[in-house]
């Protein structure tokens, strides 16, 4: 049980494209563990990603079935080693906010539907098509492995404070 | 937002407004960065044929409104810009209201007095806090349509639904539109 401290911008590993996972050694699935602990620990999180507690590698975690928008349709924790999206199509706008880039929200347009596909840590493939919110945090997350953050995804002048209730 | 709270810093509102030509944020910045304020929050709009800016600059203390207020004097004499400081106290410049859910609410119909104000005061009366709001006049000039858009902070204990409920009357009232919807921002 290894809950991290969340990196925030500007420290520059946000904006690093992060490096594959060549092995699932005993390193990756420790950061896996840190990554789940780090998501339960953060009120309201659902999802964390590797760069986000400081390591620069292709891993994160998400689930956002305890969350209001995603517990219709999700599938459940996923942890995800390598994820790629191999199709997405739909478009929606959501007001997003990040731990790692405090107190400001912004509208982002994101895909609705997508296919997934993503090692676990037991080294099977998974592909899996996800939509709705679910879609939403995993081109999210999965936005980090990349280096992007929402600021560079920003749909409209329309931004605010994200008020800290909020997260609960 | 913690960075509001700094003791060493005085915190100035400004507003300027003026008709819109190219170099008015040039111009407002430039005093700004020559006086040494740092501008934290800010917004600027195109209204009408007007630019419009209002910003919440901080300096470091001593600091007077009158040195703000002569750098823009000189700036907009003869610009037709006018320019209007007010300094702020210490519980002026962080945000201090509702924390409860975030709506959109848009009206809109056929241009008529009081949509505005019927509205909103639906809203004040039942402690829901305006964050944001526009209006346009559109439409042909024959037949013009009044839009309002606006983004509110629910009191704890009023729900969307109840908000949406709330405006329902004023539908009928005054013929409009009216649609409240959810945008809290996700946390991921």
């Amino acid at each position: 049980m290894a809950v991290k401290e969340i990196v925030t911008y500007p420290d520059p590993i946000l904006k690093q494209v992060c490096a594959p996972v060549q092995a699932i050694d005993d390193e990756v699935k420790k950061l896996i563990e840190d990554l789940v602990d780090t998501m339960h620990a953060g009120p309201g999180s659902v999802g964390v990603a590797a760069p986000q507690i400081g390591v620069s590698m292709r891993v994160c975690v998400i689930d956002v079935s305890k969350n209001r928008h995603g517990k219709e349709n999700n599938h459940g924790l996923l942890l995800m080693i390598n994820p790629e999206i191999v199709s997405k199509s739909g478009a929606a706008v959501m007001r997003e906010g990040c731990m790692s880039v405090p107190d400001y929200t912004g509208d982002v347009e994101r895909a609705t539907e997508l296919t997934l596909r993503f090692t676990e840590p037991d080294g099977n493939v998974r592909e899996f098509d996800a939509s709705g919110f679910e879609a939403v945090a995993i081109q999210h997350e999965m936005d980090h492995l990349d280096g992007f953050l929402f600021l560079d995804r920003i749909a409209s002048l329309k931004t605010g404070l994200f008020r800290r209730k909020n997260y609960k | 937002m913690n960075l509001c709270r700094k003791p060493n810093l005085a915190h100035f509102a400004i507003t300027i407004i003026g008709k819109d030509r190219t170099g008015i944020v040039a111009d407002t910045s430039e005093v700004l960065y020559k006086l040494g304020c740092n501008v934290e929050d800010s917004s600027c709009t195109m209204l009408g044929g007007e630019f419009a800016m209002i910003l919440i600059v901080a300096h470091e203390k001593p600091f007077s409104k009158k040195k703000l207020e002569e750098e823009f004097a000189l700036k907009t004499a003869g610009t037709g810009l006018s320019a209007f400081v007010r300094a702020l106290k210490d519980d002026e410049v962080c945000y201090q209201g509702p924390e409860g859910e975030l709506c959109l609410i848009s009206v809109y119909g056929s241009d008529k007095t009081g949509i505005v104000y019927r509205v909103t005061r639906e809203l004040a009366d039942r402690g829901v806090s305006i964050t944001d709001l526009n209006t346009k006049l559109i439409g042909k000039p024959t037949d013009p349509v009044y839009v309002l858009v606006l983004e509110a902070a629910l009191p704890q204990g009023l729900t969307v639904e109840d908000a949406s409920a709330l405006l329902e009357k004023l539908k009928k009232e005054l013929s409009v539109e009216i649609s409240v919807r959810l945008i809290t921002p996700v946390s991921l």
